[in-house]
């Protein structure tokens, strides 16, 4: 599985650690850490939390254009 | 008792439940492995010795095929056809017939009771083996269909 470099560009975009969207979110900093290290695929529902805290949408992270 | 707050996330608790699955796996195939040593250490009239770890051996198997079965699921890579069956009945009868011949030719040692050993676990093995598996493909069908069913009925009263 890929980086998400979307996900990681918008928590430094919102001058976010992974320890803080973590507890935004309400999962551990490990889990921030391995989605964006594409080491972990998310569930939607997990996907919508973050996007939530931000103030993205699920195509601006989570949606690849030529994804295998 | 409330119930207790997860301390893990989801992937905390799909970690945790890749563990268990391999712990359950170990556990398996380490009493398979434990009472097939038994058998050959202690021979075959000593179930007395071996009553403890079939017993767990055998809820452990019997639940994993109950709720597989409930849940309409069958195996990740082998089918529920008649072929197939016999296939893996013939693959356990061989296995149960090296194992207890095995058996019969160390503790005893007698080529003639062995080879009677493994002729009769042979066609036993197989023909329970067979048994089982066409009764519970059989049930398999009849609640795959049954779920699929449901599903069509949820879709179309939505």
């Amino acid at each position: 599985m890929a980086k998400n470099l979307k996900l990681k560009a918008a928590r430094a975009g919102h001058d976010l650690s992974q320890q803080e969207l973590a507890e935004l979110v309400g999962v551990s900093r490990q889990t921030i850490n391995a989605i964006e290290k594409g080491e972990y695929n998310p569930t939607i529902k997990l996907c919508r939390a973050i996007c939530r805290a931000l103030g993205t949408t699920l195509n601006d992270l989570f949606w690849e254009e030529n994804e295998e | 008792m409330k119930n207790m707050k997860n301390n893990l996330d989801e992937m905390q608790e799909a970690k945790l439940l890749q563990i268990e699955h391999n712990a359950c796996w170990l556990a398996f195939w380490g009493l398979l492995a434990a009472l097939v040593v038994q058998l050959f250490l202690f021979g075959m009239d000593s179930f007395r010795i071996l009553a403890g770890e079939w017993i767990v051996f055998m809820v452990l198997a019997v639940y994993l095929s109950a709720a597989c079965l409930k849940n309409g699921i069958w195996d990740r890579r082998l089918k529920a056809d008649r072929r197939t069956n016999l296939l893996v009945s013939l693959v356990a009868a061989a296995a149960a017939a090296l194992l207890f011949g095995g058996v019969a030719l160390v503790r005893y040692h007698s080529a003639g009771g062995a080879l009677a050993a493994a002729l009769i676990s042979l066609v036993l093995v197989f023909a329970c083996c067979f048994a089982a598996l066409s009764l519970t493909a059989r049930s398999y069908k009849k609640t795959l269909a049954r779920l699929e069913s449901q599903g069509d009925e949820d879709a179309e009263s939505d």
